[in-house]
């Protein structure tokens, strides 16, 4: 009877998430409300977590609940931590939680709602919670192992050498981009500079207090940390309201890239303790804070989504960026449906920390699909605008025009009505100079989320303050995201430097930590650069080139988990992780294709380099702005080689895979596995990880 | 009524729990913890010493993602 209740709420869920999903694909007219997404989202969600990614972990891993893990095994309370799965499930979402599935869904929306939606939710289902859950439950049986190194032991030395590679190039990007969202949110906005430099020195005191006053005691740090945070979020319309500092905190593009690039190497050369770490105690807490609220917001609000389900621009001539929905709404969505990074975490602390293999379901998936919602909501947020605002906010001039008459003109002539007045009344609203070309996402998903906030609380009143909040919240767990990445990428470059030097590999050697630091910020800072003096506005080239080099990873990660369980034997199901696989390689070689050799200059970056170097030749330029189009040129042939790298790398570790997989499916050698050996656990069936108040060997049975 | 507010404290005790564990503050206890239920070879940390090999420790490697 139980089972036949079960089997029917199950049908219901299913039933209302179907329906749902067909009700956005297929209505037109009319605006939708928000809780269709919601309905639909959380339908399938709840479906493909109880169907498919039981099947997966039946069938395909045959997940051992008997199997001692690597945090049994080797606790030390340090690395390993035998840890509950609810902790560990928060824990390990607060790290793949970044700002990609806010941005990238922001950016899709110019194609309308109805393809990134989809794509969030069947890209979530479908290609990156497994992902996720197949490289955490790889590590888990090779006791923590990195992908790097899962790829070095199981495809090839080579294989592991270019993943590690193309690790670093791709963090790279992904700093330089993610440093750009920022610049592009703070230019021109005192109260929102303001805000964001407070939280250096809150976070410097947090250090100061954690280190020598209260050592450790993170939770009161941090509770002290958000009041002051909200203090100053609130302290900021007092800066911009006064000419003198409101002066002091206007900075251009470029002085906010200088402060950004200094802010990096300080990051990554200080001591962890004074800023990095209470920096990013605090970004977790308002990062939790602010999308709990956000739903919550959602639900109390159920906005009108007025973007329609698909615009013009799916024909590719998108102002936001250019290129048609295959393949570049894909690498646009980014982290919100397949995330490659995420395979960085699911081979790195989480593998350390999970009490049991059947863990790895909810842990390695449920947690993506969390923050594919986290996706569906941005979706929402930046849908929930009326177009015509959308698209001011996040085209540049040289698309729309310098003026607001003519960006105003230019967007109700492509059929999405604007006046000029709107874009003015709305940034006196939300307490800024201007909201015209504000691109990066960030600015049209701070008013979304702004307008969401104040129509729960506080009203119209409220709605420059929680703009203020949103915006923060952005810039602060993207800044920690920055300063975290600068420093992993600080010892990619000394490991990599101590094979050409030993002394540059040495972590604690000073000179070797500045040198170290200053490369990897100099190398995402060219590209900050390079994108903030591009007139179409940096995102339109490099977050395409983040996307390619995020996907591109995703695509590694399964190769060397398709590899792993070839060899395990796993060929029936293999289709689980080849089928995302082959369309990620298809995707993106598609993408970096386009994205070097498309004769349409704004997507292909040498028909782009080329248009221009004509304009040069023809004396279409002015002779002071030759200067600038040469380096312009010379970006342009950059990303093109940066791209072409990313897509060789790959291809070289898929070739290596293949023949791989051709030897293992011939039996030509033997399919050597470097698994652990079994060792059964010591846990009772009830553990459910170390309690407080009790000594773990209690809670252990040794049966 | 009795039964409610005790489920509530067992509830909120838990949530209290966990979100030290979440957010590292409970940290220094779980060391000290499994220093002692598997026989300290070495010597044991202070918490300012713990505090901060543990953050050199955790950022030395990909923790925050995009």
């Amino acid at each position: 009877m139980k089972r036949i209740l079960s089997i029917f709420a199950w049908l219901i869920v299913a039933f209302l998430g179907a329906s749902a999903l067909g009700a956005i694909a297929i209505h037109r007219g009319e605006p939708l409300n928000a809780m269709w997404f919601v309905v639909a989202a959380l339908g399938c969600y709840l479906v493909a977590f109880r169907l498919y990614s039981a099947f997966v972990a039946a069938k395909l891993l045959a997940l051992d609940d008997t199997r001692a893990t690597p945090a049994e095994r080797h606790d030390d309370g340090r690395d390993f931590v035998p840890t509950n799965k609810w902790v560990l499930f928060g824990h390990h979402f607060a790290a793949i939680a970044g700002p990609g599935p806010l941005v990238g869904p922001t950016l899709a929306a110019q194609f309308g709602y109805l393809p990134g939606t989809i794509w969030l939710i069947a890209g979530a289902a479908f290609g990156g919670c497994v992902q996720d859950f197949v490289i955490l439950f790889c590590s888990i049986r090779r006791d923590g192992k990195s992908l790097g190194q899962m790829a070095r032991e199981e495809v090839s030395e080579r294989g592991g050498f270019i993943a590690q590679l193309a690790v670093l190039a791709i963090m790279v990007i992904l700093l330089a981009v993610i440093a750009l969202v920022v610049v592009n949110a703070l230019k021109s906005s005192p109260w929102a500079t303001f805000t964001l430099a407070m939280t250096i020195p809150i976070a410097i005191l947090l250090g100061l207090y954690l280190r020598f006053v209260r050592p450790g005691r993170v939770l009161e740090a941090s509770i002290m940390g958000v009041a002051l945070v909200i203090f100053v979020v609130v302290a900021g319309q007092w800066v911009a309201d006064s000419p003198y500092w409101s002066h002091v905190f206007t900075l251009s593009g470029l002085s906010l890239t200088a402060a950004i690039v200094i802010y990096g190497y300080s990051a990554s050369a200080l001591p962890v303790w004074l800023l990095l770490a209470p920096r990013d105690y605090l970004s977790a807490f308002i990062k939790a804070g602010a999308i709990f609220s956000l739903a919550a917001g959602i639900l109390l609000v159920r906005p009108q989504v007025l973007m329609p389900p698909l615009t013009r621009f799916i024909d590719g001539t998108g102002p936001v960026f250019a290129g048609k929905i295959f393949p570049f709404c894909f690498i646009t969505i980014a982290c919100g449906a397949v995330s490659g990074f995420h395979s960085l975490i699911s081979s790195g602390t989480t593998p350390k920390m999970i009490l049991r293999e059947g863990h790895a379901r909810l842990i390695g998936y449920g947690a993506m699909l969390l923050e594919s919602f986290v996706g569906i909501m941005a979706m929402v947020a930046a849908c929930a605008m009326t177009p015509g605002v959308y698209f001011a906010i996040n085209s540049p001039p040289s698309i729309v025009g310098a003026t607001s008459d003519a960006g105003a003109a230019t967007i109700s002539s492509w059929g999405y009505p604007l006046q000029a007045h709107t874009m003015t009344n709305l940034a006196h609203a939300v307490g800024e100079i201007t909201l015209w070309n504000r691109a990066g996402g960030a600015p049209s998903l701070a008013v979304g989320m702004a307008q969401i906030f104040s129509n729960t609380l506080g009203g119209p009143r409220l709605l420059s303050i929680w703009y203020h909040f949103a915006i923060m919240f952005e810039a602060l767990f993207i800044l920690t995201v920055l300063d975290a990445g600068t420093r992993v990428g600080r010892f990619m470059v000394q490991e990599l430097g101590g094979r050409i030097w030993a002394p540059l590999g040495r972590r604690g050697w000073m000179p070797g930590i500045l040198l170290s630091s200053a490369v990897i910020v100099a190398m995402w800072g060219y590209f900050l650069y390079q994108g903030v003096i591009d007139p179409l506005g940096g995102i339109n080239s490099l977050w395409p080139l983040f996307g390619i080099g995020n996907q591109l990873l995703a695509a590694v990660a399964l190769v060397v988990a398709t590899t792993i369980l070839l060899k395990m034997g796993r060929l029936r199901w293999i289709w689980v992780t080849l089928a995302p696989t082959a369309a990620l390689v298809l995707v993106t070689m598609t993408a970096s294709y386009q994205k070097i050799f498309d004769p349409n200059p704004l997507i292909g970056f040498l028909s782009g380099a080329n248009a221009r170097a004509a304009q040069i030749a023809a004396g279409k330029i002015a002779a002071e702005k030759i200067v600038e189009t040469n380096r312009l040129i010379f970006n342009l042939r950059l990303d093109a080689a940066v791209t072409a790298i990313f897509a060789g790398m790959v291809l070289v570790l898929v070739v290596e895979a293949i023949f791989q997989w051709y030897t293992i499916l011939r039996r030509r050698g033997e399919a050597v596995l470097h698994e652990s050996p079994y060792i059964a656990t010591r846990w009772a069936k009830d553990f459910s990880g170390a309690p407080h108040d009790t000594v773990v060997g209690a809670a252990i049975g040794d049966d | 009524m009795r039964k409610a507010a005790k489920h509530t404290k067992r509830f909120l005790r838990r949530f209290w729990r966990g979100l030290r564990e979440w957010c590292g503050d409970a940290a220094y206890e779980s060391y000290l913890r499994s220093k002692a239920s598997h026989g300290a070879s070495c010597r044991i940390l202070s918490q300012a010493e713990f505090y901060v090999e543990q953050l050199n420790r955790r950022y030395s490697r990909p923790n925050r993602c995009c």
